[in-house]
């Protein structure tokens, strides 16, 4: 007789069956593997059952037990609705006011926020009247708290289209201590534009920040955000500040730039989120990266791993990200339901994570 | 053990020389440094600049131990394949595409990095100009078809079968890769570099 099948995903989001000995092979090596990469402890054999349970789950989607439900907030503001099938998105046109009120009264989102189509902090300098202008209109309507979203991505000082020599060139130029050199002096410019754009949505009623992919850049970015964290906390004490990542680890890009005396460069989520305590963010946004190659099981168990640490260390909540190739989820332009709510059923009950 | 600081490297060479070890001997033993350099910078041990200035070390050494090997009657290393790389049409995003151009350079390849954005042609025009494999990067859903879009036409000009084409980026799958008929996917820089050098 043949051991019974279970439907499952692949990293990419292929359809696949395993059997529960598989799928638990593919969650301890998953688990394993992150343990190996952050230094962290591996998590129980009695986790590893209970995630085997949710992924074996006949149910197409699944869910938590009453008690166990946990904040929900989405990022990108409108573009989940406007953007078409290509970006992501359901395809639907609509205006900022009537998607920030769907997600209040319709998804069930718990936080949201205002985000400009061109959505990193550089482009949004030019604009930010005009963002002022649509916050105060908005507020007058939503009731959830309403933020202002946007991604540091450093990479935009960098040449050609800012003002930095690009790293990526000069070191392979071997140009290093030039290369280090620029990557500091764009996170300083970095940390100014985020000081300078938070302090007017936020004056603007905004009633938080949520930075979305920091680090994407590498290192540096990291640091610049996190100094912009540090200015904007300063200035405006009540601010809710949301420090999403956009990576399982801090790239590497110059190396050695530090964070109050900690090289930030390859740290893991359970080191990344001392930082963000330490800048003056209110909540984490902790990342894992999905293996498109490996298995749902695999992926999982890996996520899980670095998340769990990452909410034993924190002092702030944690609020996982879970979406297309993050947070165990297949690499899928529409992820597949089955695989999205096993992954946040995972981190809310296995992980403890305190929203999503 | 392996360093990544071009004095150490160099005064590792000298100690090396000092003991009369053959310089091909000090040049594979270099090359599996590197090896090993790679493989810290997989686990996040070790950094892009760390990665270059082990690079940069071996480079300046092996300006020291080519002319002694050549006396001794060997053969100077052979230049590696010349590689065109780049992110394609109408997608900025750079980073992980120049991580893979760094660390194929440090495997020895002959790298042409154009960059980002680059039109589709000037893919096809490296690689009717010499480069025999050509890397290309995308970020977004919309623009990884622009692989295809170039491997087409690496088949209307007649030089598909001379160039092995490897594509990458966050959204790409090796069930893409096979999908548009490309020769490597690559999870990572890594991964990719490893492929490559398999070859």
């Amino acid at each position: 007789m043949t051991a019974k099948e279970f439907y499952t995903r692949m990293g990419d989001g292929k359809r696949v069956t395993m059997t529960r000995e598989k799928i638990m092979d593919d969650l301890q090596a998953g688990a394993a593997d992150a343990a190996d990469m952050g230094a962290i402890p591996q998590i129980s054999d009695d986790d590893l059952e209970r995630l085997a349970d949710i992924i074996c789950d006949p149910n197409r989607a699944v869910s938590v037990e009453p008690g166990n439900e946990v904040v929900l907030t989405y990022d990108i503001g409108q573009l989940d609705f406007t953007g078409d099938n290509g970006n992501s998105g359901a395809g639907v046109d609509m205006g900022r006011l009537e998607a920030a009120l769907l997600h209040e009264r319709a998804l069930g989102s718990d936080t949201f926020e205002l985000a400009h189509s061109d959505y990193s902090i550089k482009p949004v300098k030019p604009v930010i009247a005009m963002e002022m202008q649509t916050m105060e209109e908005i507020q007058q309507e939503i009731i959830i708290p309403y933020f202002y979203g946007a991604m540091p991505n450093m990479g935009l000082y960098y040449a050609p289209d800012g003002p930095y020599g690009n790293p990526a060139d000069l070191m392979r130029e071997f140009k290093i201590d030039e290369s280090m050199e620029q990557s500091e002096k764009a996170a300083s410019h970095l940390a100014r534009d985020i000081e300078y754009v938070g302090n007017k949505i936020y004056a603007a009623s905004a009633d938080g920040f949520d930075f979305d992919t920091i680090a994407s850049a590498g290192d540096a970015d990291f640091v610049g955000s996190l100094n912009g964290i540090e200015a904007l906390r300063k200035a405006n004490p009540q601010m809710y500040i949301n420090s999403g990542m956009s990576g399982e680890s801090v790239m590497g890009i110059h190396g050695a730039i530090e964070y109050k005396g900690n090289v930030v460069a390859g740290m893991f989520p359970h080191q990344q989120v001392k930082m963000c305590e330490m800048a003056g963010a209110n909540v984490f946004g902790a990342v894992c990266n999905t293996n498109t190659s490996k298995s749902l099981a695999w992926n999982m168990g890996r996520a899980v791993t670095f998340v769990k640490e990452c909410v034993k260390q924190a002092s702030i909540p944690v609020h996982c990200d879970l979406g297309m190739g993050v947070g165990g989820i297949p690499m899928f332009e529409t992820p597949p339901v089955d695989a999205v709510t096993r992954c946040s059923k995972a981190m809310v009950e296995i992980a403890h994570v305190d929203g999503v | 053990m392996v360093a990544y600081k071009v004095p150490g490297i160099l005064a590792a060479v000298d100690a090396a020389r000092a003991a009369k070890m053959p310089a091909n001997a000090i040049i594979d033993a270099m090359g599996d440094g590197m090896t090993e350099v790679g493989v810290l910078f997989e686990r996040g041990r070790l950094f892009l600049p760390h990665v270059l200035s082990a690079a940069a070390g071996m480079t300046k050494a092996m300006e020291v131990l080519e002319p002694e090997m050549k006396a001794a009657g060997g053969e100077a290393q052979a230049k590696k394949a010349s590689v065109v790389m780049g992110t394609v049409e109408g997608d900025v995003h750079d980073i992980g595409k120049s991580i893979c151009s760094t660390m194929l350079q440090c495997a020895g390849f002959d790298v042409h990095d154009l960059g980002r954005d680059v039109p589709k042609q000037a893919f096809i025009d490296e690689c009717k100009n010499g480069c025999t494999m050509c890397g290309m990067s995308a970020l977004m859903t919309t623009t990884m078809t622009v692989q295809k879009d170039v491997i087409e036409m690496l088949k209307a000009e007649g030089i598909r079968d001379k160039v092995v084409v490897m594509v990458g980026g966050a959204p790409v799958t090796q069930a893409y890769a096979d999908k548009i008929g490309a020769d490597i996917y690559g999870e990572s820089a890594s991964e990719t570099t490893s492929k490559v050098k398999d070859l």
